[in-house]
């Protein structure tokens, strides 16, 4: 037995050591990871990757990246996709969209990849969008929670959308909080049209936007913010204000004793990452709604398998978490793998046409299908409250949630 | 104008070269004998266009397309290099018209579908232009003369505001900026990423510098050598030193906007950071990088910064901003006048107007 | 009436966090006459050394105690390892301390990781008055900033040293002659100002939370700061930083926070272009 182990875990080593020297040793084509079993006869499926490993959001690409190579690594251990070998090229969107859109041309251009995965940021999206699908002619999926509205052709969205987190949510919020909304909001473009959305749904549930503001991105003071929370007596505030200036609002809001006098505080983009963000008493009683939290693997044993999978190769910052689009990558992955499957060839045509109408019956959170003309995808979705520092799940959707898109 | 080439050459023969201010201590002066001086700049330039031409033939596609990017940055180098290399003005804010231009004809392509070269480019021109004389006019015209550090934070401040206000404005696009240009059109063909628009933008960066070129070497150039020679006794001589310098400031914002345009069609979006402090202060290490105040030297700066971000993000993905902030400050620290001074004296810098005054035995 | 007492509350705080990151600016400014790009990032590690001490089980105030001193002493060695090579010029100085803020900002974002991270108040929760809650913390920052500001002026004005430290600022050349070591001077006042970023950037941690760009949000409006106050005194960056502090925190009540950031700082160079020397002209205290 002990024999065995250290074989495996030689063998183990080896393996380890045999990815990270391929990575290594290719030189230019730095981030590049290959299967051992990587053969002449059949050419290999080459999935790319373009997320942000450095900058602000690397928090996020991080993890993206990380549940990449897990489930590229699950795939070939398993035989490959059409029983080619898969390889994994990852290339850095730094943060920034020019290094990003250079970059993202060395994985269409050099290494000419059959598929493209990644962009977090609506503006990092906006910006790899054309050199991929367009210039590149080349499949993209992007997996994040964002503003919607994203119809070009080829490029395929595996993240929860506006009306995901918003029809069953607000109800809840109404619910659970009170009739009068604020939305304070990071001016960009996401919280405008989310918060478009989110209206239209608190006012046909017979709530009431108090305001809607807009902040610059870095603000970090929101005295006057806070001042008309109070005197305009807002049960419920949807907040849409994103780092850095959320740590200090909310931290304001609570100090004027918003949530003591009832209110309630509600953010949906808010996961395991930003809990870290304020103190917990802060954040007491936070609402969010997302495709998936960790606290689902007490009971869903799907759940459970991925992130203990993920936890166990990737211990450390990089958390698997629904806000970081590291559930929608693998969502995504997953998808693209069934369409792949379906298509019995890679070419963009013939995959897109499958991935069109893809299922999968097992991902983070539950299952997934595709919307067929949409290019948009059907999820679970969960709310969640935050309490000590961990959130507690208070409501789940009853089925697939429609994104409601294009 | 011969008051100036009397007052440059009094200056330039005579004792020991005056030092220009902006040189660190322990810097070599290259004081060679007057009758042994060769010209380095013009082989320097030649071999920089020889390289140029052939280098679409030597890489890959998408090297090629890096390349083109390079050439447009270099470009934008080539305009703050000739605020300050020749007019003394540190210009911290030339993403403003840069990114303007961008932001302009994004606007154009989206809202009103123009995307034909000939407006296009000559619409990011007039931007640039139109900006320039604006916040050269505010900052450096006016009673009392502008001190150096007010016009160089002045011109930060006009960056960083633009910054804000795109970032916040939802017309521009927000923080996302404008993605999905479409390409640049001449009537029916269009210029798409690689080769051919390499040498667009090559054409046009060289058309560019043989005017630069022209116009220092002119009698205006010599006026701007006076003034960064000595500034009081320019004045003194009758020039309008405020005048000159809103001049050169607002032909570098032309440029800049020029610039601009091209990389607005190149990349196919512009976003906020396009205006900011970022852009700015890094076109400005390209040119103190390379060298200021020979034009060579900002595109020389430029290639050889973006080349080897480029290669470092390759290979030392996350350590790479440190070891370019490292590199950045050594050249500062002990090459304050550019890697070019490796291979160039100091005369070609600024003065070689003529020949040299004949010895006498 | 409550309104208005909150309000005043939240913009002098909000304007004491700016006066102690700018007094540090100003001081390297007016001393040196470099503009220190890279005083952004001392925030920054004192900042950090406050979430490091946190972060091993020290109690939050012993880092909050250790980061100006730690920050401090940094100042010092750079100052003597690249700084004093700027002084002959300014503009090369800029550039030169805008790459090493660039250093040591990605060497901090190498150790963060990019997150931000949240350190606690050793002070917390509210004082009330009434319907009123100010925030305890955000006293001790005001309170704070009075202390250090008192502090500054009594070493200036009423010690030998603060006396050296005038002549050196006021007449430097003269100060050599009569005896004093100006580079000393130089060392200690670039330490001093390195110093006061650090504690700025310690007390504000608990607010603002950790994150490596931290700095840059400080850095265009410290310097806008530094030109409105006037260049060469030791209020005058006091005076600019109160102002453009104030109205950063005020103008957001009556407009739109958009339109409001824009304006303050198109207002200040407007008002240093008609009145060069700043508000308050003159070297000196």
């Amino acid at each position: 037995m002990s024999i065995e182990r250290t074989h495996q875990t030689r063998r183990r080593f080896l393996s380890n050591f045999a990815f990270a020297s391929g990575a290594i040793a290719t030189g230019l084509g730095s981030w590049v990871i290959r299967p051992d079993w990587a053969n002449a006869a059949e050419p290999p499926i080459k999935v790319g990757i373009a997320t942000d490993l450095t900058g602000p959001i690397g928090y996020a690409g991080n993890a993206d990246a990380n549940v990449a190579k897990m489930v590229i690594k699950e795939i070939n251990a398993g035989g490959g996709l059409l029983g080619r070998p898969l390889e994994l090229y990852i290339e850095d969107t730094a943060s920034n969209e020019s290094v990003a859109v250079g970059n993202v041309r060395k994985l269409i251009q050099r290494d000419k990849v059959d598929m493209v995965l990644g962009g977090i940021t609506s503006s990092m999206r906006n910006a790899i969008k054309d050199p991929i699908v367009v210039r590149g002619k080349t499949l993209y999926i992007y997996p994040q929670l964002y503003e919607g509205k994203e119809c070009t052709p080829y490029l395929f969205c595996t993240g929860p959308t506006p009306a995901q987190q918003c029809d069953e949510f607000i109800p809840w919020l109404i619910k659970n909080g009170g009739k009068k909304f604020a939305l304070p909001s990071a001016n960009y473009v996401w919280p405008h049209l989310l918060n478009e959305y989110a209206r239209k749904v608190i006012e046909s549930n017979g709530g009431e936007v108090v305001f809607e503001e807009y902040y610059p991105l870095d603000q970090i003071d929101f005295s006057a913010t806070v001042n008309r929370i109070m005197t305009n007596k807002v049960e419920v505030v949807f907040n849409t204000v994103i780092p850095p200036g959320v740590g200090p609002f909310f931290k304001q809001l609570y100090e004027a004793g918003f949530q003591k006098n009832g209110g309630r505080l509600s953010c949906v983009y808010y996961d395991e990452n930003t809990l870290n963000i304020n103190q917990a008493n802060e954040i007491e009683g936070l609402a969010s709604c997302l495709d998936y939290f960790k606290v689902l693997t007490r009971d869903d044993p799907v759940s459970a398998k991925i992130q203990s999978a993920y936890d166990k190769d990737f211990p450390g910052n990089f958390l698997f978490a629904a806000g970081s689009a590291a559930t929608g990558t693998y969502r995504g992955l997953k998808l693209w793998e069934a369409a792949v499957k379906e298509a019995g060839k890679v070419d963009r045509e013939a995959v897109a046409a499958a991935l069109d109408h893809a299922k999968i019956a097992e991902g983070p959170g539950g299952p997934a299908e595709m919307v067929p003309g949409k290019r948009h995808c059907k999820m679970k979705m969960y709310t969640a409250v935050a309490k000590g520092g961990n959130y507690e799940i208070v409501g789940r959707s009853d089925g697939l949630v429609d994104p409601k898109e294009c | 104008m011969d008051a100036a080439r009397q007052a440059l050459s009094g200056v330039a023969s005579g004792g020991p070269d005056t030092p220009i201010a902006e040189c660190g201590p322990g810097d070599e002066l290259a004081v060679r004998p007057v009758a042994a001086r060769r010209r380095i700049l013009p082989v320097v330039e030649v071999l920089a266009l020889g390289l140029a031409l052939i280098l679409p033939l030597i890489l890959q596609d998408y090297l090629t397309v890096f390349a083109t990017r390079v050439v447009i940055l270099a470009l934008f180098a080539l305009s703050f290099d000739l605020v300050w290399g020749y007019a003394g003005i540190m210009s911290f804010g030339q993403a403003l018209f840069f990114g303007s231009a961008g932001y302009g004809v994004a606007l154009l392509a989206r809202d009103l579908d123009v995307t034909s070269i000939l407006l296009v480019l000559p619409a990011g021109a007039l931007i640039g232009l139109a900006f320039a004389l604006l916040l050269g006019g505010f900052l450096l015209l006016g009673r009392h003369p502008s001190s150096v550090i007010f016009v160089s934070l002045g011109t930060l401040t006009g960056s960083y505001a633009a910054d804000r206000l795109a970032r916040g404005w939802y017309y521009l696009g927000g923080q996302n900026g404008i993605p999905s240009i479409p390409s640049m059109t001449l009537g029916s063909y269009e210029f798409e990423e690689g080769a051919v628009f390499y040498y667009l933008a090559l054409g046009i960066l060289i058309v560019v510098y043989l005017l630069c070129r022209i116009l220092v070497r002119s009698q205006f150039g010599l006026a701007l050598a006076g003034l960064r020679e000595n500034e009081r006794r320019i004045a003194f001589f009758g020039y309008k030193v405020q005048h000159l310098k809103a001049i050169v400031f607002a032909v570098g914002g032309t440029i800049a906007g020029l610039a601009g345009s091209l990389y607005a069609f190149h990349e196919g979006f512009v976003w906020p950071n396009m205006l900011g402090v970022v852009f700015s202060t890094q076109v400005v290490l390209y040119a103190l990088f390379g060298g200021s105040g020979t034009l060579i030297g900002a595109v020389i700066g430029a290639v050889i910064i973006e080349g080897a971000s480029f290669w470092l993000s390759d290979n030392y993905r996350d350590i790479w901003p440190i070891i370019l902030g490292l590199l950045l400050l050594l050249v500062i620290l002990f090459r304050p006048l550019g890697l070019i001074s490796f291979v160039l004296g100091e005369r070609e810098r600024v003065g070689g107007f003529g020949r040299p005054p004949k010895r006498t035995r | 009436m409550a309104n208005a007492f909150v309000a005043s509350f939240e913009i002098l705080s909000f304007g004491a966090i700016i006066v102690l990151v700018v007094l540090g600016l100003g001081i390297i400014a007016s001393m040196m006459g470099i503009f220190n790009f890279a005083q952004g990032e001392f925030v920054l590690l004192g900042a950090y050394v406050t979430y490091l001490a946190y972060s091993k089980g020290l109690p939050v105030w012993v880092g909050m105690l250790a980061a100006p001193f730690l920050v401090g002493a940094l100042g010092f060695v750079l100052e003597a390892l690249i700084i004093r090579r700027f002084y002959a010029a300014p503009i090369v100085a800029m550039l030169g301390t805008y790459a090493l803020g660039l250093i040591i900002r990605e060497c901090v974002r190498g150790l963060i990781g990019g997150l931000y991270i949240s350190v606690p108040e050793p002070i917390g929760g509210s004082i009330d008055f009434g319907a009123v809650h100010i925030s305890a913390w955000r006293s001790t920052i005001i309170a704070v900033t009075g202390v250090v500001m008192a502090g500054c002026y009594l070493l200036l004005s009423r010690t030998s040293f603060g006396l050296r430290v005038r002549a050196t600022l006021e007449n430097p050349a003269l100060a050599r002659a009569s005896g004093i070591s100006t580079s000393a001077i130089y060392g200690a006042a670039f330490a001093f100002g390195a110093a006061l970023a650090g504690l700025a950037g310690a007390l504000i941690v608990p607010v603002f939370s950790l994150f490596a760009d931290l700095g840059i949000r400080f850095l265009i409006q410290g310097f806008v700061a530094v030109m409105v106050g006037g260049v060469g005194s030791f209020i005058g960056p006091v005076a600019g930083a109160g102002v453009i502090g104030t109205l950063s925190a005020a103008l957001p009540w009556v407009m739109a926070p958009v339109v409001a950031d824009v304006l303050v700082f198109v207002l200040a160079i407007a008002f240093i272009k008609f009145r060069p020397q700043g508000l308050i002209s003159g070297k000196g205290v």
